[in-house]
């Protein structure tokens, strides 16, 4: 999901939970925007949603009685170029060039620090990402059952067709 | 019992009416303030007279505040109101620091001013700004306002009671294109951070000649890729 115009989102766990954090940054990353006429950095972006994960919520009437049940991946392009975030319900961040999260996690990481390379092209990119889900999807890929999006520097979702372009490769 | 109850025809309401007012929250301390921005670098300088009605308060007073690394903050106006707005700002910066590991630039302290300033919409800051310094990509920056927070950038500016002396100086020497007026053109001025320096204290000379809270003394702040420079210079004593 996008967050602003420079940053995007991957989710899993309870994807219900994690509207409320994507909100929250949307909001977070507009007030940034109004306060310094300039685009709130990927970092303090990640920190401001790990904020909310920490305290299960803002206030007293909204706060939640249990952590944010998700996991994410926010990615964004700011003044120190493109970068990756990881966090988790704890509250905790890390900044990674590659991460797998859900499910097929552990295989899909071992994947990614097989064949992540620093200087991918973004094509390059695109291949890795999908044929290392491929290996840990049950379904066989199609442009119905995954998305892509990236930050490059502005988010954007892949069309359907862009997808299938991207599958065409593999 | 019915004369009780009819409606007064010919009784008018009587408007209420207030005292005249002894006491006011404001003061004029007077001044003036100038910023000229050039290619790389930003001139900020104001009077270092404070005045309240027809007297002087102090002759050696500075109207101009750094606040980064990059931004210096000129104000005339009620100098109560300006040391808060000092502090305020101060404030939100370190905070800022401390959240985004950073300095804010020139241009995003600009609108943290505006909306400032804005915030006390209906008992405004008696202050009226001139913001410089240098932007993110190390070019000059001015940006000016008005009490409640509406601001611009542009090439040059002058607020405070010399302001009307000093504008029309400046609009002559430095005329910048409009930033309405399409393609956008840059509005630094091609002067050379000496000639700007030595453009300021004439006008400032000459504002001291004719208003009478100008005067005393002129602080000018240069900033440029090199850091952050004071010159001071005398003006007129009376």
């Amino acid at each position: 999901m996008e967050i602003d115009e420079h940053i995007g989102c991957a989710m899993s766990g309870l994807t219900a939970d994690a509207r409320t954090l994507v909100e929250h940054g949307r909001v977070e990353t507009q007030n940034h925007r109004f306060s310094y006429n300039e685009p709130m950095s990927v970092e303090s972006t990640t920190q401001a949603l790990c904020d909310l994960a920490l305290r299960f919520g803002e206030g007293d009437e909204e706060s939640m009685s249990r952590p944010f049940g998700v996991s994410l991946l926010i990615a964004g392009h700011d003044d120190n170029g493109p970068c990756l975030y990881h966090t988790d319900p704890s509250g905790t961040f890390w900044q990674c060039n590659a991460k797998a999260i859900g499910s097929g996690s552990e295989g899909a990481d071992t994947a990614l620090q097989e064949h992540y390379d620093l200087n991918m092209t973004l094509e390059e990119a695109e291949t890795l990402a999908l044929s290392t889900l491929k290996q840990v999807m049950e379904e066989k890929v199609t442009s119905s059952n995954v998305d892509i999006a990236k930050v490059a520097p502005t988010y954007h979702l892949y069309t359907p067709q862009e997808v299938e372009a991207v599958i065409q490769r593999l | 019992m019915s004369m009780m109850f009819a409606p007064r025809l010919t009784e008018a309401a009587a408007p209420t009416t207030h005292a005249a007012p002894t006491w006011s929250p404001y003061d004029n301390n007077g001044g003036t303030c100038v910023a000229i921005a050039g290619e790389d670098y930003c001139v900020i300088a104001a009077d270092t007279r404070m005045s309240t009605g027809f007297s002087i308060l102090t002759r050696n007073y500075s109207k101009i505040h750094q606040i980064t690394d990059k931004s210096v903050l000129a104000s005339s106006g009620f100098q109560a109101d300006i040391r808060a707005l000092q502090k305020n700002l101060d404030a939100r910066h370190q905070i800022y620091q401390h959240q985004h590991s950073k300095q804010m630039s020139c241009p995003a302290m600009a609108q943290l001013l505006s909306n400032t300033l804005y915030y006390k919409r209906f008992f405004p800051y008696y202050a009226f700004n001139v913001l410089g310094g240098l932007d993110s990509e190390g070019k000059g920056c001015v940006y000016t306002y008005d009490a409640v927070g509406s601001y611009e950038r542009s090439g040059y500016s002058s607020q405070g009671t010399g302001m009307q002396l000093i504008m029309p100086v400046l609009d002559n020497q430095l005329k910048s294109a409009s930033p309405l007026v399409l393609p956008l053109r840059q509005s630094t001025t091609p002067l050379s951070e000496v000639e700007a320096v030595d453009l300021v204290k004439d006008t400032f000379a000459s504002a001291a000649e004719r208003d009478i809270y100008t005067g005393d003394g002129v602080e000018i702040v240069i900033v440029n890729r090199d850091g952050i420079r004071h010159e001071l210079m005398d003006l007129k004593r009376d």
